[in-house]
């Protein structure tokens, strides 16, 4: 068969294959409408979908409330070592001041008070030390982060358990006999930070056994 | 040989937050030379491109992770002689072990404090210093 003559075999095909598609597209639309409106039912007489559903409108609410954690901790971290860059700025100028006031006193006391050079000093170090004060202040008041995004954080958790507890609850019902309804989980490739270490044997929880895992394998 | 305060660090880590934190202490400790990457694709261009003359790198990042960096130095005849500390919040044995036997210099667990980086440092630029 020529390609003209396959090109016009397909056309065919498709020419005989539209009118039954066009019969049978309302019955397959009814019944899958069927199955939707028997699985909206079903899950309503289970009672899960007002739950779920609530549970569901809820989670663009969690991811701004994670967004927010994300920024808070950034910007209280940053705040805080933005001051502590500034206050041992401070700090290095003072000593280096009080080594240059301690030489000019030594070589000529007398010179060093009259020419109000010890004079500036005292108020140079009141006033620089004024400002390491503001920092430190700014540092602590950047810790509220932790009393913020901590209640936040509650709140995701809180959310996050509904809809496990919710879903698994699905899944037991649901399930059918004899399979188990909770597939194992896989284990992640790269864990992170380790919440909580007890009862663990395959993690170390301080530097001390890191030390000790490496020295007892040599290295 | 170039004086231990003179080394060229290279510092990876996603959080930007933990690269000032380490170069932070680097500077108290005496190291002013000190460049930062935001993941292991950044830091073999750095790398490859630059003169470095200590890495220290985190695991878990986007792109090219810790372990995947440690290779690529690791394989590359240029850079191999450079050591590499892995700082980082991955604390499964098995990790600890698989670093070491990839070839990296030390693995420090966060949190950490200052006084166990200067440890692994200086004891990492001693037995660079003896070799």
């Amino acid at each position: 068969m020529n390609a003209a003559a396959d090109a016009d075999h397909t056309t065919t095909a498709a020419t005989n294959a539209a009118p039954e598609a066009q019969a049978t597209s309302p019955a397959v639309h009814r019944q899958l409408g069927e199955m939707a409106r028997q699985l909206h039912d079903a899950l309503a007489q289970l009672g899960f979908m007002p739950r779920l559903s609530e549970l569901t409108d809820s989670l663009p609410d969690a991811r701004s409330r994670l967004s927010y954690i994300a920024t808070k901790t950034a910007e209280a971290a940053n705040k805080v070592l933005n001051s502590v860059d500034r206050a041992k700025d401070e700090h290095a100028t003072i000593a280096a001041e009080t080594r240059r006031m301690a030489a000019a006193i030594v070589a000529d006391p007398v010179q060093a008070v009259a020419s109000g050079s010890l004079m500036n000093f005292v108020e140079d170090v009141e006033s620089s030390t004024a400002r390491i004060d503001q920092h430190l202040t700014d540092i602590m008041l950047a810790q509220d982060f932790h009393d913020l995004t901590g209640q936040v954080v509650a709140k995701v958790v809180k959310l996050a358990g509904d809809i496990e507890d919710q879903l698994l609850e699905l899944l037991v019902r649901t399930a059918p006999p004899g399979q188990a309804p909770r597939p194992p989980a896989e284990p992640a490739a790269l864990d992170g930070p380790v919440v909580e270490a007890a009862g663990r044997n395959d993690v170390v929880a301080n530097q001390e056994q890191v030390d000790d895992l490496l020295a007892s394998l040599g290295f | 040989m170039t004086a231990a305060s003179d080394t060229r660090f290279l510092i990876v880590d996603d959080f930007s937050t933990m690269r000032r934190i380490v170069r932070g202490l680097l500077k108290e400790s005496g190291y002013h030379n000190v460049d930062e990457a935001e993941d292991g694709v950044v830091a073999l261009h750095k790398l490859r491109n630059e003169s470095y003359g200590f890495v220290v790198s985190d695991i878990n990042m986007p792109n090219m992770n810790g372990f995947e960096l440690l290779n690529a130095i690791k394989a590359d005849a240029g850079l191999k002689h450079l050591p590499v500390l892995m700082v980082t919040a991955e604390a499964r044995k098995e990790d600890i072990v698989r670093a070491a036997q990839e070839g990296a210099a030390g693995y420090i667990v966060k949190p950490f404090t200052k006084a166990t980086l200067d440890e692994k440092v200086q004891k990492i630029m001693q037995k660079m210093a003896a070799q």
